[in-house]
């Protein structure tokens, strides 16, 4: 039986009037690679930022299993790595500055900072540009040496939002195939994305969010038995868009109710529930 | 890894940051360092090369005289002798008119002097009195006009030494000199020799009147771009975002930003001071005389600065954390600088005589006063506690409120 590492317990969470996330309720379980998949707007960035701390839940908790005991994530943040949406990085110092900025904070030492991350750079054919000022990096370029300061130091749980964006076809395979060598080497991983592609070829599990929601939560495989699909692009479509399809007449009044809630002052949240 | 390495490692990470911004790093530092001696050396060579440049040039002027009269021969040798250019011409005036009144003479000068053929007119008839000669005179000038300007200030210096010619004349003639009339009551001796005050402190009551609003000036203004740059800059980058996902506690990274921006600043005031002293010691040695001030004088003018710069920082990191993005941050700074240079510019004219004590904890004013009275030399105890207690408490709270905006949750995103 795997053992849990991270647990997400009936999590919503709103920006004013807005339910960014609604009653999300999921666990991650030591050595796992777990793909996120969702639309724009789906809650994708927002669970994410949860999950490592940057927001805190409007309700439920997120809990971090260590050793059996439960801990918040203030208290595992330093065994998080993240690669966020925006890379991040400071454009005047070069690869390597940003990377020791970040092992330094996790209290690492330099030199064994340096060669774990000499060992990830060569895996990714950049060594030569660590001592380069990120400033004119490409997009691809960024996501790598992000990826790279976010398993400098050693993480247990990688949270990784879209990291091959703006990749070509051979870095993103070899970003996908370093996040593969983590998973091997017993590292945990949620992997967001919103190419069904990429997360059936890396992850052992699906967590398909919509409009704040979780939808489905299985293996490729499990999700397609669920839906009864051959490929996961229909069982994406069939679990996120089944509801427009078969209920026309409730979507319809649902668009109404949404626009007379706009014009009423109820907000999104009041609509969802209606809907519900 | 504890707190202060957390928050030096954030501090140097920023100096890094902007020692590699070499356009930052000549604005913040190599400009403190020129502006005084540009203030004091500078500035003034150039007026004076201006000056001379504008000496080099000869003016033509009109002289109208009444008919049937002679310009006096001496106005005559000194208008000569500056490179002024005469035309006499001969007209009639009426006497019933001020020679101002004259409109058809100060038509036809203006006329000349726009169009460039005549720099001045000068009007000039006898007058009455009971010196050896009497005249009246007026100077038509264009006031908008350099060299028009120029003429009329010719001509005025020496009509002053032609009327003294004629004032010693008349008073010789009555068996007078200059100090029987003039002088009758004799400060004997130097006036400078009277005063009490070296010339050193006199430099430094000079310098109490300015130096504390141009450092509180310049510690306001020189904290506004690297505050943005570290709070909305950072965050409109997306680099916070990652920042915010480390263990680092929001209060440690305030405060090793904080101390950065903090280090700049002062950095920036000391070297500006660096640059008043050495504009004084060298640059314009034998024009200005130094400040003779306390090394107690010293540190409490100091330390009072760098109180002020930990204030200000504080006070514009937040206020540029809670900004949408970083065009809203230099939009917001930017008039609330006013705000520091306001009271520091009317600081300047409180009477320091029987001050009451509340000024010393009045917000900037305390910080200005307290420089003042230092470089006076002026420091009562109870002043500098003060100014000292109330300035590391308006910092104090300054950061608090700072640290408050960076436990924002929606800091990795726009405030709404």
């Amino acid at each position: 039986m795997k053992s849990p590492l991270l647990v997400v317990d009936g999590v919503s969470k709103n920006f004013g009037d807005v339910a960014a996330l609604s009653d999300i309720s999921i666990q991650l379980n030591k050595g796992e690679i777990v793909g996120l998949v969702g639309g724009n707007g789906a809650g994708k960035t927002t669970l994410l930022r949860l999950l490592c701390g940057v927001y805190r839940p409007s309700n439920g908790s997120v809990r971090f299993v260590d050793d059996g005991e439960d801990k918040s994530v203030d208290e595992v943040r330093g065994r998080l790595g993240v690669v966020p949406e925006s890379t991040g990085l400071y454009s005047r110092l070069t690869a390597w500055e940003n990377i020791r900025y970040h092992t330094r904070i996790h209290g690492r030492d330099d030199e064994k900072s340096w060669s774990r991350t000499y060992r990830f750079a060569k895996s990714l054919d950049i060594v030569d540009d660590l001592h380069r000022p990120t400033r004119g990096f490409s997009r691809g370029m960024r996501q790598k040496i992000a990826l790279i300061r976010s398993i400098a130091h050693g993480p247990d749980l990688l949270l990784l939002d879209e990291p091959t964006a703006g990749l070509d076809v051979t870095s993103a395979r070899k970003v996908r195939d370093l996040v593969r060598q983590l998973g091997d080497d017993g590292g945990t991983v949620i992997y967001s994305t919103h190419m069904l592609s990429e997360a059936q070829r890396i992850c052992d599990r699906i967590i398909i969010l919509h409009n704040g929601t979780v939808r489905a939560d299985g293996s490729p495989i499990e999700l397609l038995e669920e839906t009864q699909t051959d490929d996961l692009e229909d069982a994406y479509i069939s679990l996120t868009g089944d509801e427009a399809r078969s209920e026309p007449i409730e979507k319809e009044s649902t668009l109404s109710s949404i626009l007379l809630g706009i014009f009423s002052g109820k907000n999104r949240s009041q609509n969802r529930g209606e809907e519900e | 890894m504890n707190r202060p390495q957390i928050v030096w490692t954030v501090t140097s990470k920023e100096l890094l940051d902007f020692v590699r911004d070499w356009r930052t790093l000549a604005a913040m530092l190599l400009v403190p360092l020129i502006l005084f001696p540009i203030i004091f050396v500078a500035v003034p060579m150039f007026l004076q090369g201006e000056a001379e440049e504008l000496g080099e040039y000869s003016v033509e002027v009109n002289l109208l005289i009444e008919e049937g009269h002679e310009i006096p021969t001496k106005l005559m040798e000194l208008l000569n002798s500056s490179s002024v250019i005469i035309e006499p011409v001969e007209v009639n005036f009426d006497n019933n008119k001020s020679l101002s009144n004259h409109s058809i003479y100060r038509d036809e000068a203006s006329l000349a002097i726009r169009n460039g053929e005549l720099d001045a007119v000068m009007l000039i008839r006898t007058g009455h009195g009971n010196a050896t000669e009497n005249w009246e005179y007026v100077i038509f000038s264009d006031s908008t006009d350099e060299l028009s300007r120029e003429a009329r200030s010719r001509l005025l210096n020496q009509i002053d030494i032609w009327e003294d010619v004629i004032i010693d004349s008349t008073l010789s003639e009555n068996e007078l000199d200059r100090d029987d009339v003039y002088d009758p009551v004799t400060w004997d001796g130097t006036i400078e020799g009277a005063d009490i005050a070296t010339s050193g402190e006199q430099a430094a009551f000079t310098f109490a009147l300015f130096v504390p609003f141009i450092i509180s000036l310049w510690t306001a203004t020189s904290a506004v771009q690297p505050s943005i740059d570290l709070t909305a800059g950072e965050r409109e980058r997306g680099t916070l975002e990652a920042l915010l996902t480390t263990p680092i506690a929001r209060s440690d990274l305030m405060w090793g930003k904080w101390l950065a921006v903090a280090i700049i600043a002062s950095a920036s005031v000391l070297l500006q001071l660096v640059g008043l002293f050495v504009a004084i010691r060298f640059l314009a040695a034998g024009i200005l005389t130094p400040p003779s001030v306390s090394i107690v004088g010293w540190v409490l003018f100091v330390v009072t600065i760098l109180l002020f710069a930990v204030f200000v920082v504080a006070v514009e990191m937040a206020v540029a954390m809670r900004a949408r993005s970083v065009k809203e941050a230099g939009s917001t700074l930017g008039p609330m600088v006013l705000l520091f240079v306001g009271p520091a510019l009317f600081a300047q004219f409180v009477n320091m005589e029987s001050i009451e004590a509340w000024w010393f904890i009045a917000p900037i004013f305390n910080i200005c006063l307290g420089m003042r009275a230092s470089l006076l030399g002026d420091v009562s105890m109870v002043h500098a506690m003060l100014w000292m207690g109330s300035s590391i408490l308006y910092a104090l709270i300054a950061t608090g409120w700072a640290s408050r905006q960076f436990n924002r949750e929606d800091l990795v995103e726009s405030i709404s």
